[in-house]
């Protein structure tokens, strides 16, 4: 169930992005330096920043195109990403809906 | 902000990935939301994907309908809702469980599958009866007798001497009848017996219709016939020595001989002329009949 929970987090996360459901910053709001810096293996880390020094910036699009939807799934963990689409849907009026017990 | 599109990919990736169940979406989506939400030609289908299905499930009525037009349709908090819901149960470890359909076992019951050959009985057949219609020879038909394929191939001459063949064997008939009445008690001789056709003319006159003769091997040493009462004939098997046999045995041991051993006795031909078997008409043959 792991892996169907990690693919499905991918799925959202690259979805909620391809629909600007939420933007880059947004994600990096939730997945602060201090996240990515615990939960990103070593190699990763390198290569991000890698990726911005030959760029000569690291900006948020920079580091999600280096840490894709798939390894965001992989390495961070779900509740932040969860985090960060509850607080899109909240920012889209979407989350007043009561749940079937309640009504 | 495509907030749809976003939906349809999330719901439609947890339904595959067994996160959500079609019940997780109907329990949101309930029949009174799709009633108050759902075009009228998505519930004509849905209502013949009912009417033409065994079981009416959630499955059936999310797959019928489809995500995305439960997403375009049904309104966003509520697909949100039960989103929220999956995602909720997702990350605090209460996760559903995606329960396999089950297989149908209607049919099968406890019987054994049978195999796809039977294994052979315990007890064998009795063999089957042997056919009373009689096996086709292999000599059949296509196997000419001997004399017969030399006689198709022959000319004129052939038939001449199959006529005198047709001839000879009435002769030969009637001197076997007049045999049989003459020796009642002993051995009857057949005319074949009795008669060579080397010497009568018979075989030239038949053609091809020849004793068959066992072959002669070539004799290492050769064996002089002596007529002595010192080296006698020695008789073969349980028969006594008799004419034939030393004929025969003639015929095979000396090439030179064969002309005393084909000797004709005078006994032995036949005065066809004053033959009384031979007397079939005529006043002689009226008077004794």
């Amino acid at each position: 169930m792991s892996d169907q929970r990690q693919a499905w987090f991918a799925r959202m996360m690259e979805s909620g992005l391809e629909h600007d459901i939420f933007a880059p910053s947004d994600v990096l709001a939730h997945a602060t330096p201090d996240v990515l810096a615990t939960h990103l293996p070593p190699e990763l880390l390198s290569k991000v920043l890698s990726a911005s020094l030959a760029a000569g910036s690291m900006t948020p699009e920079r580091v999600l195109e280096t840490v894709t939807p798939d390894l965001l799934a992989k390495h961070l963990p779900h509740e932040v990403l969860w985090a960060c689409i509850a607080a899109a849907a909240a920012r889209a009026g979407v989350t007043g809906a009561s749940s079937p017990e309640a009504s | 902000m495509n907030l749809k599109g976003f939906f349809v990919a999330s719901l439609s990736s947890a339904l595959d990935l067994g996160i959500a169940t079609p019940d997780d979406v109907v329990r949101y989506i309930t029949p009174e939301v799709l009633a108050e939400h759902l075009p009228r030609p998505l519930w004509a289908r849905l209502l013949t994907a009912c009417l033409g299905a065994p079981r009416v499930d959630a499955q059936l009525v999310v797959e019928t309908i489809g995500v995305p037009n439960l997403c375009e349709h049904v309104p966003s908090k509520i697909v949100w809702a039960c989103l929220a819901e999956v995602g909720a149960r997702s990350l605090g470890g209460a996760l559903p469980v995606a329960v396999p359909r089950p297989i149908s076992t209607v049919g099968l019951g406890s019987k054994p599958i049978p195999l796809a050959t039977p294994p052979p009985p315990d007890v064998l057949p009795p063999p089957a009866t042997p056919s009373k219609t009689p096996l086709p020879s292999v000599l059949g038909g296509a196997i000419p007798a001997p004399g017969t394929a030399g006689a198709a191939s022959a000319s004129g001459t052939a038939s001449a001497a199959g006529a005198a063949s047709a001839e000879i064997a009435d002769v030969v008939a009637a001197l076997e009848a007049d045999d049989r009445q003459s020796s009642p008690g002993g051995r009857a001789r057949s005319a074949s017996q009795r008669f060579r056709q080397s010497s009568t003319g018979i075989g030239r006159l038949a053609g091809n219709q020849r004793r068959p003769q066992a072959q002669a091997g070539a004799p290492t040493e050769p064996s002089p016939i002596v007529p002595s009462a010192a080296a006698p004939v020695a008789p073969r098997g349980r028969r006594s020595g008799t004419e034939a046999d030393v004929d025969e045995h003639v015929q095979t041991d000396d090439k030179d001989d064969w002309q005393s051993a084909l000797a004709v006795e005078d006994e032995q031909l036949v005065d066809w002329q004053a033959s009384e078997e031979t007397v079939t008409t005529g006043d002689e043959y009226n008077r004794r009949k």
